[in-house]
């Protein structure tokens, strides 16, 4: 184990707010999730008692005897925006004052740094790049992503949950969107800064940099296992895996959405055009794991080649 | 209703958030006072530099006051500073009463009346000058008219004034006066005029007390070394209001700033601060060379343009120094400071103030690196040759292509179809023939130009097409596989060689080797060589004697093991004629020719720099040596001497044959082919001339912007982690390491024996690795804009260009050429003492000594004799021998130039006409030459050879042509400060008055003479023909000419 390279990388002002996101977003979502039970717990006990939800009913905590039913914002929601105003100061400051800005050397267009990465927020779009070809990673998903988080208000049937923490009224989306981000953005950022060393080659934590290290990998397209040479074989076949993957992962996301009694009840208020947005998007989603099992479990370049994308 | 109040409160109403309030709040305010201490300490630590600067500088000035105190308080009693200050006061005196009149007249009259007229005058003047602006720009007549009146009557209008009378008396009386406009402006004027000349009087007046003062402080400046105590005040007091702020430099033109002297305070000081001066702080020394900062003003250069280091940065020591990780121009370290000397003058071999650096260049010059590695500047002759034989060649293709387009043409014309179109053709046709005699010329030119590149052209190692004929067989393989083995200290670099591949490339070698028959020499006296050794110069270069008994020079080879390897007749070949060849070689038939070639064209097998010629085609031959060893000129029979000598000379007496094994493998043509892929591999030709590699490139990277090579692209290969992690991941610890052992990159790597590093190991000693790395530190792509760098002028150019040459013929191993600088011989025991005069003379001051004609002639043949080559052509008396060295003209151009730059003459050099002697003034010298308090004859040479052998001083016949007139003058007035230690005897002359006169006793002829003695004497001498010499030497006592004691 080489701790002292560990160190440096997890030390480096450029990759600080990464390693603190190891720590703060499994926290955050834990405690994002505990309040949620809570919650649901109260959400049974009014279930279970409907004279009681109609008078003692508060969003966040059981109410109480002799407890205001509502309470002001000023001063009982601002003073705790002004601690938390404060601590975020503070840490910032700290934070200011001890790390430097990482300048590094003037740029040379005769030399290319090694390893050369984006900045941290953009370290999971470059890991894309590993799975897909650039047209697809650079554009294509990026353009999803966003335009899917635009959508996800309008294809939002269910009326409930807003407002206050929950599990139970949001599970679909709660596990979806730990899914998207947590699993797969949060996750391709912190490979794209702990495991990729020198020419992006992948480096168990502790392995040492080597700018020396070679390795053996032939990457290879989907068709040419099957022995398809022909550009016109190679799209054809493509597309009908492709085709085959998405008629197969819209059955598993229609099962997964429609579980439960509760979702297949928002499955019901839903129109065909919201039911059909959040198909193509959660398919394409799941484009993101499926192809990085196919890249790193059987090196699996491209499933789908024609003329103009590939993917 | 009590008691159904709720046990438990509503934790969102009542919960007091108050300690957490306070302590996040407490910590907010902290860290809000950490910043504000991180902005105004941490973040600028030159404070506490400055402050302990402040202390520590002030501390040091008060401890050296007393003692400057003292050393001042002895000047200020020193008899000439008492009598200066005499001076002045008697000065001051006797201008006393003129002064005080010229001071009351200035001060009590003419300026209180001018303090009382110049307000009312002014006043009126500017009334008048806004009327006449306003007059001016009227538009009408009338309004002119009025305006003018106006002007008129105010110019009229009487002003009264009460004005203190210029009467002498002492007493003031106070008169009212009256004036109107012109009467003011005169009054004012005479007044002001009148000031102005008092105080020209009053100047003129001072004058000589002032130069009497300003005499006396330049004397007591030169009196006192150090600072004087009202110095030191100065910079306490300096020290008492320093402001504590960023001290920069900067230079808009390069966007430089640098903020060095934020900590190096004392850097500028006007005194030498040492590391215990300043509290053992290394941070507030003074500059260690001040020179330097007299050449390169810090306001003008900075400071990083020359020492590297983040020169904006102020945050922190290693931050200033440019010492981490993305930095790109690191402070130099210490050792190699010289480095950042490079980059402006890189094409200086020798540089003042950069003795390390000079080193590098050196040891990159002569152990041969430039046989691997290109650097621009170094080897520019073969450059340039392969450029003339390339626009040679291309021109001959041309010339054959008019050829045939003449030919066309005229057969085109023949055949037109009119008249018109055929004269036309035949113009054409008659235009290209011209075309080709410009071609001719060019071609002879370039031609001219290759015979001079051939000469100049040297290459660092012996050549090998010579070995057949020159060293025994079996020693080759010995040699390669280990040279420092053999010869300690040897240019030859050791490779790393498996067993089969030493003997590969010793086949090839064998086997490449031009055959040759040398005539048989019969033995010399090697008793009579080791004199001739020892005496002839041959130790200015090469060494003899192993380890503690080596001496002479380490320019060549080590000469102790010479007998174990090479072929006497070879030998003797060489040392009568070291640029001999068996075989010239022809660059554009890309072969040796032999007599055959020249039996073709019946011609006889003669190759020389006469007949330079191939046979073949015309072009110019390689029919030298490519060696810088001279020719000493030794006649045949010295020369089977001194290799007899060098014959006996083997590290253990009865070393033969025997003692190496047996070589048979030499002659295998199979081992041949593959030695020839490795001397190809190895760059063998990079330093030695090898048959059929003549035209080979260089194998190694360039170096001349080496330093300044992304760190990336320098391969530590596995060692990379460990250079990081001990610090030595940089363009220095690369450079060390390498050159300390050249293989170290390779080290864990499992590589092909072909595709390992092929550096061989020049087993370096540490100071010349550092020497090496400061001038490959320094060997950068420099940011500076050209403006910046050393421009020479046509003198410090002759200078540059010329120590080319005197590196490159190492003539340091003989002859001093700067002051302060020994030559190797100087230091050796023969030339101690009374040897001294056996020494080669010194060159300094060169150019002055002698004309440019006459030196270009010396250095073309030294010997000065259309027949007899076997002397020296100035001092024959020395046994030491100037060399031949067949300089080209141009480098002989260039040698003359450098020694005329150096001493600061002028050129073009153009000798004075002397003033012919009259009769008397003839007799007069005649008598001084001939006198005994002079007797020049004794100790210069005459031309006689009994009398020669014991003279120790040229001729005087050569000095028309040789010396310059001024030079001779001085040198005979004081021989002993230009050359120290010469046995000229000073003295010779006085002064006396603006002239010399000769010191011992004088010819009755010369009372009454009015003019220079020694200027008579030059004249003399500059006259001197061979029959008055002689009739010089007939008026001598018999006996005269013999030195004394000899």
């Amino acid at each position: 184990m080489d701790w002292a390279q560990l160190w440096q990388i997890a030390t480096l002002p450029d990759n600080v707010p990464i390693t603190l996101l190891i720590v703060v977003v499994p926290f955050y979502a834990w405690y994002g999730l505990r309040q949620s039970f809570k919650n649901d717990r109260l959400i049974d006990q009014l279930d279970a008692d409907p004279e009681l939800a109609k008078t003692h009913h508060r969003k966040t905590q059981p109410w109480k005897e002799g407890w205001d039913r509502e309470v002001f914002v000023w001063p009982y929601l601002l003073r705790i925006e002004f601690l938390v105003t404060i601590i975020v100061t503070f840490i910032l400051m700290v934070w200011s004052i001890t790390l430097d800005a990482p300048l590094e050397a003037p740029a040379n267009p005769s030399l290319t740094m090694n390893p050369s990465k984006a900045p941290w927020y953009f370290l999971g779009l470059q890991e894309m790049l590993v799975y897909f070809d650039p047209w697809m990673a650079g554009v294509v998903l990026p353009t999803l992503i966003l335009v899917g988080l635009m959508v996800i208000p309008y294809m939002d049937a269910n009326p409930l949950g807003n407002g206050y923490y929950t599990f139970k009224q949001r599970k679909f989306a709660i596990l979806a969107f730990l899914f998207g981000f947590v699993v797969l953005w949060l996750s391709m950022v912190v490979i794209g800064t702990f495991i990729r060393g020198p020419g992006w080659i992948w480096f168990w934590p502790g392995q040492t940099w080597d700018h020396n290290k070679v390795i053996f990998e032939v990457n290879r397209d989907l068709p040419d296992m099957f022995g398809i040479t022909t550009m016109m074989g190679k799209s054809l076949f493509g597309g009908a895996v492709f085709g085959l993957y998405t008629l197969l992962m819209v059955f598993v996301v229609h099962k997964l959405f429609t579980m439960n009694e509760f979702n297949r009840k928002i499955y019901e208020r839903m129109t065909l055009i919201q039911y059909v947005t959040l198909q193509i998007f959660l398919v394409s989603m799941m484009l993101l794991p499926a192809k990085i099992l196919a890249r790193l479990l059987f090196r699996i370049k491209y499933v789908w080649i024609t003329p103009w994308f590939n993917i | 209703m009590a008691e159904q109040l709720p046990t438990e409160k509503d934790p969102v109403v009542s919960k007091s958030l108050g300690g957490i309030l306070l302590v996040s709040s407490v910590l907010m305010v902290l860290s809000l006072l950490w910043s504000v201490y991180d902005e105004a300490y941490t973040l600028r630590p030159w404070k506490s530099y400055q402050k302990r600067f402040v202390a520590l500088y002030s501390r040091h000035l008060a401890s050296i006051k007393p003692a400057q105190a003292k050393e001042e308080k002895k000047v200020l009693q020193d008899t000439g500073y008492e009598e200066l200050n005499r001076a002045i006061k008697k000065a001051e005196e006797s201008i006393s009463p003129q002064l005080s009149e010229i001071d009351r007249e200035t001060n009590s009259i003419i300026g209180r009346r001018l303090a009382i007229i110049t307000e009312p005058f002014a006043i009126v003047r500017s009334e008048i000058a806004a009327l006449v602006y306003l007059s001016e720009t009227a538009s009408s007549q009338k309004e002119k008219d009025r305006l003018n009146e106006e002007i008129e009557s105010i110019k009229t209008r009487k002003i009264s004034l009460t004005l203190p009378s210029d009467g002498s008396s002492n007493k003031q009386v106070m008169k009212i006066e009256k004036f109107n406009f012109s009467e003011l402006e005169e009054e004012f004027n005479h007044l002001q005029k009148r000031k102005g000349d008092l105080g020209r009087e009053r100047a003129e007046l001072i004058r000589p007390t002032s130069e009497l003062r300003e005499k006396r402080d330049t004397f007591f400046k030169d009196q006192l070394s150090g600072l004087s105590p009202s110095q030191i005040e100065g910079l306490q007091s300096k020290m008492k209001t320093f402001v504590s702020e960023i001290k920069q430099i900067h230079i808009a033109e390069v966007d430089l700033v640098d903020r060095c002297e934020s900590c190096h305070l004392g850097i500028r000081e006007p005194l030498t601060l040492t590391k215990a001066d300043m509290g053992g702080e290394a941070a507030f020394t003074s500059h260690p060379n001040r020179d330097l900062l007299k050449i390169h003003n810090p306001e003008r250069f900075g400071c990083s343009t020359c020492h590297n280091g983040n020169g904006r940065a102020t945050t922190g020591v290693n931050k200033g120094h440019g010492r981490y990780k993305h930095w790109l121009w690191p402070l130099f370290h210490r050792e190699n400071s010289e480095a950042g000397c490079h980059q402006c003058h890189s094409k200086d071999l020798v540089l003042e103030h950069a003795d390390i650096l000079n080193q590098g260049k050196d040891i990159f010059y002569n152990q041969g690196c430039r046989g691997c590695h290109r650097f621009e500047g170094f080897d520019t002759e073969s450059e340039a040759l392969t450029q003339v034989q390339s626009t040679i060649h291309q021109l001959e293709i041309d010339r054959k292509e008019m050829e045939k387009n003449i030919i066309r043409d005229d057969e085109a014309g023949d055949n037109a179809e009119s008249n018109d179109e055929a004269n036309r053709l035949y113009a054409q046709a008659n235009a290209l023939r011209q075309k080709i005699t410009n071609l001719d010329h060019e071609v002879e030119q370039l031609n001219f130009q290759s015979k001079h590149l051939f000469q100049e052209r040297k290459k660092v190692g012996p050549s090998l097409k010579e070995v057949k004929v020159k060293i025994r067989k079996e020693w080759l393989p010995v040699w390669l596989d280990n040279p420092h083995a053999y010869r300690p200290g040897t240019k030859m670099p050791a490779f790393r060689l498996s067993e089969q591949q030493n003997n590969a490339i010793s086949a090839f070698i064998w086997q490449s080797g031009v055959n040759g028959k040398l005539p048989k020499q019969p033995s010399g006296n090697s008793v009579r060589g080791q004199e001739l050794l020892e005496t002839r110069g041959c130790l200015g270069c090469h060494a003899i004697g192993e380890g503690d008994l080596e001496q002479g020079g380490v320019f060549a080879a080590n000469l102790s093991r010479v007998g174990e390897k090479d072929h006497y007749n070879y030998l003797v070949r060489w040392i009568h004629n070291p640029r001999k060849r068996t075989r010239p070689y022809c660059a554009f038939e890309k072969r040796d020719l032999g007599p055959e070639d020249y039996a073709k064209h019946g011609l006889p097998f003669v190759f020389d720099l006469e007949n330079s010629v191939c046979p073949n085609d015309g072009h110019e031959l390689q029919v030298q040596q490519m060696t810088v060893m001279p020719n000493l000129r030794l006649t045949l029979q010295e020369a089977r001497d001194v290799a007899s000598y060098l014959m006996s000379l083997k590290r253990e007496p009865g070393i033969l044959k025997e003692a190496y094994p047996k070589v048979d493998y030499l002659d295998d043509p199979q081992l041949k082919e593959e030695g020839r892929a490795l001397v190809q591999h190895f760059g063998c030709a990079g330093c030695h001339e090898i048959a059929g590699f003549e035209e080979e490139q260089r194998i190694g990277t360039e170096l001349t912007k080496e330093g300044s090579k992304p760190i990336e692209r320098l391969d530590f290969a596995l060692l990379t982690h460990d250079a990081e992690h001990e610090g030595w991941y940089n363009h220095k610890g690369f450079f060390e390491r390498k050159l300390e052992n050249p293989a170290i990159f390779d080290q864990g790597k499992i590589k092909a024996p072909m595709e390992k590093l092929r550096m061989p190991d020049f087993k370096l000693e540490p100071e010349e690795i550092t020497a090496v790395t400061t001038f490959l530190l320094g060997s950068v792509d420099s940011t500076l804009p050209s403006h910046f760098f050393f421009e020479p002028d046509t003198r410090s150019q002759d200078i540059r260009d010329g120590w080319w040459l005197v590196k490159k013929y190492n003539c340091m191993g003989c002859h001093q050429i700067q002051p302060g600088q020994d030559s190797i011989l100087s230091g050796m025991e023969r030339y101690q003492g009374d040897g001294k005069e056996k020494l080669p003379p010194t060159l300094v001051g060169e150019g002055a000594r002698v004309s440019p004609e006459w030196l270009a002639g010396f250095l073309k043949n030294p010997a000065m004799h259309p027949t007899n080559n076997a002397r020296n052509g100035v001092r024959e008396y020395l046994q030491i021998r100037m060399p031949t060295f067949y300089l080209s003209d141009g480098e002989i151009r260039k040698i003359v130039r450098f020694f005329e730059s150096l001493a600061s003459q002028n050129r073009p050099y153009i000798p004075t006409e002397m003033e012919p002697l009259s009769k008397q003034e003839r007799e007069m010298a005649r008598g001084l030459f001939t006198s005994k308090a002079a007797p020049c004859l004794r100790c210069h040479a005459t031309g006689n050879p009994s009398h020669d052998r014991n003279a120790t001083a040229p001729n005087f016949l050569l000095a028309k042509e040789r010396l310059k007139p001024g030079w001779t003058e001085r040198w005979m007035v004081m021989p002993e400060m230009m050359a120290p230690g010469t046995s000229m005897p000073s003295g010779l002359f006085r002064r006396e008055g603006d002239r010399w006169v000769f010191a011992g006793p004088l010819p009755a002829a010369f009372r009454n003479y009015p003019k220079d003695h020694a200027e008579l004497l030059v004249r003399y001498m500059f006259q001197l023909t061979s029959a008055e010499q002689r009739r010089l030497i007939s008026r001598l006592p018999a006996g005269a000419t013999k030195v004394a004691g000899r």
